[in-house]
């Protein structure tokens, strides 16, 4: 009873796991977004840096049109509408690193509930149809009516909109490894559920999910903007890419130019995460 | 009927010839050869087996004769001539004329070979249709062809969908496509391996009569060398992509003139010997193609290797009538015979316990969908009624055919499925009655092996993540679990350098070597092995089985031991419980079950299982026609009825099988049987 040993092969030093993310960035669109991201975060990140008087300096100048020393135009107040798209582009970052992370958790252990107790993953299942029921700014509105416009109601909408689909995406590896004989072999050892659903089912989970993730950073500040535009998200003179928007709507006949700037930031963060998630996408359904 | 062939003298024509096939895998800088120099020639009327395990490129061979080949692979060298026309390099066009019309393929998945939205007889005549033939025409051919393959009630299975065909029609199908247009060759690709024993014995009778009525040539690509013998007049053994023998299967058989040959025959367990003589297991795993020793690619495993073995690829030469063998040893006159490393003759424990440590009583486990809010299901039982008992240091094992409920009654075991009535208990104390907490501190004492061991470990973990796991589970942690890893993988034959690997790194031997090992971790009493060998290559087998044999042994395990293959069962069981649709129609001795079969399904079962015996006579064979019926639906009183050689199927008299349900009692044989016409069936009677 022999064995012949199979040559040995070269591990890279670096944790596997995070090396084939990384892999990501070294597609062009990978590094557009990368480019794109690392430019957007830096900015908002600086903001303070870059302009110490702070968003909310006003002066006699107000409606101006797009120039030189004001390169987005100015608002009702005078205020330069640059300065304050780079501060709303800074609440809108805030807002998506916290509750995208806190939604993706949460909704991927809501969808693998069902590997601690079969009825309890149907139970949360058919919560999450409810949520998706509704119409995401519906459900928005509602969230916001219970606990009052503000910071907290913000975060309480994104994370509940983003539930559903991180639980589904969760709930559908559940259900594909459950039935996987190493899945089985775990349970036949007597290993308990917890550690069974975190080491065996949840890997498999991961890479769909942060895909997921990058695609709801853009829905999550969506989610924001589109609360804003009717009112019922920050309150002025907060500001804030879905604030600075609904502001402009009002203006759009005498200073068309007021709701450009904001829309375009809007746009490179939406593209930057879209072109993430792609990236993404290819590179851990590749290997 | 092979000893008709054997009086025709071959014409002396080959059909198709075969010469010096080189085929690559090229892949960037890297060029694989997947076979390289292959020659051979098929006469009209023979049937030729290939036999080798995976990654000898018997399968890429036929894909080169059928002009089939994935790319990036390609034909680098060497001819094959149908009738004395080149097909290498010849236009798709031509080459799309010539396959179906003088070529055919069966392959291995009837599943996955026929078209799921088409009726089964539009797929006949569309077979029909793309060589010249008419609609009408076609269906009145593809009637005479169903027929022929042997498909009943003709007129009204036409227009079903293959889903509604069970596993062995469905092949039949296939079978009736590829004759279709009256081929002059055709290659069967492992036709049987997804079958069942009872069907593939119909299949092989099948294509052994198709072969002999309609005078076509076959090729059949193989890992079973039963199957060889039962079928084939010619045999090709290939390892690590070249020929290394050929001949007359009988001549071969009999007297293998290559080592690997030679192993192949010995590593395999057979029907007639009893589980004492143990078993020559070749070590180590087959080459991969990219990375084939140097010199004679068997080298590494052979018992019988010198110096020039390990430096020179030795020549297909000549070796006496009709035989040829690639071997540095045969040529120089020496020895083939494998030689056992050690003497494996180990003394079993003589007295056997006699407090059985699992005990299965009236077992019952529906397996049906649970129902919904407004409606309830019907009960399915595919475990109906099982009362058995394990040892400790005894083998039982437990045969049946795919669907007669085994897997299900060993998940109930391990409680993955739910009893649904009956009692389990494990060292004297009922497990079915117990809470959760208890039950899993009790169930330890059992442990699983399963049969696929690519699925049955985690991709993302290392072999040592699995093991130190399956070590918490039992409270041994830290150093310890440490040392007790090591200690376990070298219980299995694995040496520490496994533990930082993954899986993927591992060949299929190996992996199932980590999974005894994971099993043992909690130190069972009891083993349940699910198929452990089914999904090796065959030289793999025997390591596997002698592994378990030794463990058993040394550690006093009892085994229920789960196998569809008879040979392998009875090498390694000391009783053996047969399984039909939920229950137990048979259970003795080893030697009492295989000696003097009693239920006529054993019969069946016995006489179906092709032997690597070219000498057993095929005309006195039992061989069940139609398929098991549902356990959703059980045929009244006696559940075997339907297909039972002595029963009202073919007696009409026998009314006691359509209403009442034999009961499992003593044969003046000794062992215990369900039959009312117990030692009735004997194989050829039917």
């Amino acid at each position: 009873m022999t064995e012949i040993s199979t040559p040995s092969h070269k591990r890279s030093r670096l944790n596997p796991t995070l090396a084939r993310y990384l892999q990501a960035f070294t597609t062009p669109k990978g590094q557009i977004a990368l480019a794109l991201i690392v430019l957007l975060a830096g900015v908002a990140l600086l903001a303070p840096v870059i302009y110490p008087q702070g968003h909310d300096l006003q002066t006699r100048d107000s409606l101006l049109p797009v120039s030189w020393a004001h390169p987005f135009g100015t608002d009702e107040l005078g205020r330069d509408i640059l300065v304050r798209s780079i501060y709303g582009l800074r609440t809108d970052l805030a807002l998506a690193s916290v509750a995208v992370p806190i939604s993706m958790i949460l909704g991927t252990f809501l969808g693998l509930s069902g590997a601690l107790s079969p009825r309890l993953g149907v139970l949360v299942q058919r919560a999450l149809d409810i949520i998706v029921g509704f119409p995401g700014l519906i459900l928005a509105i509602c969230v916001v009516l219970v606990l009052g416009a503000g910071w907290t109601a913000l975060l309480v909408a994104i994370v509940v909109g983003g539930l559903p689909s991180f639980g589904r995406l969760a709930r559908a590896t559940l259900l594909s490894q459950q039935h996987q004989e190493y899945v089985i072999a775990a349970r036949t050892l007597g290993v308990d559920k917890w550690r069974i659903m975190v080491r065996h089912i949840l890997p498999n989970a991961i890479d769909p999910i942060i895909v997921q993730g990058a695609v709801f950073v853009v829905a999550a500040v969506f989610t924001e903007a589109a609360l804003s535009i009717v009112g019922l998200g920050l309150q002025p003179p907060e500001p804030s890419l879905g604030i600075l928007l609904n502001i402009g709507m009002r203006y759009i006949t005498i200073a068309p130019f007021y709701i450009l700037g904001p829309t375009l930031i809007l746009l490179l963060l939406a593209l930057a995460f879209s072109l993430l998630a792609d990236a993404l996408n290819r590179t851990v359904n590749r290997t | 009927m092979i000893a008709v062939m054997d009086v025709l003298t071959p014409p002396a024509q080959p059909l198709l010839k075969v010469e010096h096939l080189t085929t690559t895998f090229d892949a960037g800088k890297v060029s694989v050869k997947a076979v390289t120099d292959v020659s051979f020639d098929v006469f009209p009327g023979r049937v030729v087996g290939i036999v080798g395990e995976s990654g000898s490129g018997k399968s890429v061979t036929a894909r080169s004769i059928m002009g089939l080949l994935r790319a990036p692979g390609r034909v680098r060298e060497g001819r094959v001539l149908l009738n004395g026309r080149n097909l290498i390099d010849l236009p798709e066009g031509e080459m799309r004329r010539i396959r179906g019309k003088q070529i055919a393929m069966v392959f291995q998945d009837p599943q996955a070979a026929l078209n799921p939205v088409m009726r089964v007889g539009d797929q006949i005549a569309e077979a029909l249709m793309v060589h010249g033939a008419d609609a009408g025409s076609a269906r009145d051919r593809a009637k005479a062809l169903l027929a022929q393959v042997g498909i009943p009630d003709v007129e009204r299975t036409i227009d079903q969908y293959p889903h509604e065909f069970s596993g062995g029609m469905r092949q039949r199908v296939v079978i009736a496509i590829a004759l279709a247009n009256d081929p002059a060759l055709l290659i069967a690709d492992e036709p049987t391996t997804a079958l069942d024993v009872t069907i593939q014995a119909q299949i092989l009778r099948l294509l052994a009569d198709l072969g002999r009525e309609l005078n076509v040539s076959i090729i059949m690509i193989t890992h079973d060398m039963g199957v060889v013998a039962e079928l084939c007049d010619d045999l090709i053994v290939m390892y690590g992509g070249r020929v290394v023998e050929q001949g007359p299967v009988r001549d071969i058989f009999a007297n293998p003139r290559h080592p690997y040959t030679a192993a192949l025959l010995k590593a395999v367990p057979r029907l007639d010997t009893a589980g004492d003589d143990p078993l020559i297991a070749i070590p180590g795993a087959p080459p991969v193609p990219l990375r084939l020793p140097p010199g004679c690619a068997f080298h590494p495993r052979c018992s019988n290797a010198v110096d020039k073995c390990r430096v020179e690829v030795p020549p297909l030469a000549p070796m006496g009538d009709e035989r040829r063998s690639a071997c540095w040893v045969a040529m120089a006159g020496g020895d083939v015979a494998p030689v056992a490393a050690e003497a494996t003759m180990r003394a079993r424990h003589g007295e056997r316990e006699r407090e059985p440590a699992l005990r299965i009583e009236g077992l019952r486990t529906n397996v049906a969908r649970p129902g919904g809010f407004l409606r309830t299901s019907d009960p399915v039982y595919a475990v109906d009624g099982v009362s058995l008992e394990v040892y400790p240091g005894e083998t039982l094992g437990l045969v049946g055919e795919s669907g007669c409920g085994k897997s299900t009654l060993s998940r109930t075991i391990m409680g993955i499925n739910a009893v649904s009535e009956g009692r389990i208990s494990v060292a004297r104390r009922d497990v079915t009655a117990m809470e959760p907490e208890d039950r899993r501190q009790v169930s330890t004492t059992i442990q699983y092996i399963f049969q696929d061991p690519f699925a049955s470990l985690n991709p993302r973990r290392t072999i040592g993540q699995s093991i130190t796991e399956a070590l918490n589970v039992v409270g041994i942690t830290g150093a310890a679990a440490e040392t007790r890893m090591v200690e376990l993988l070298e219980r299995v034959g694995l040496s520490q350098d496994y533990v930082p690997r993954y899986p993927y790194e591992l060949s299929g031997g190996q992996r199932q070597r980590v999974g005894i090992a994971r099993a043992l971790s909690a130190n069972p009493r009891i083993l349940i092995c699910d198929e452990p060998v089914s999904a090796l290559d065959v030289s793999i087998q025997a390591q596997i089985i002698s592994l378990l044999e030794e463990l058993r042994d040394d550690l006093g395990l009892g085994y229920l031991f789960i196998a569809h293959d008879l040979s392998v069962v009875r090498h390694i069981s000391d009783r053996v419980a047969v399984m039909y649709l939920g229950r137990i129609v048979e259970i003795g001795t080893a030697e009492e079950v295989y000696g003097n079969p009693q239920h006529p399904y054993t019969v069946a079962l016995l006489s179906s299982t092709p032997e690597p015996n070219p000498d057993r006579s095929v005309e006195n064979r039992t061989i069940l026609t139609g398929d098991m019926p549902s356990p959703a639906r059980p045929p009244s009183g006696c559940r075997f009825r339907t297909r039972c050689p002595i029963g009202p199927a073919f007696r009409s008299e026998r009314e006691i099988c359509n209403t009442t349900s034999p009961d499992l009692v003593e044969t003046p044989n000794g062992q215990k049987a369900a039959c009312h016409f117990a030692g009735e069936a004997e194989p050829g009677k039917a």
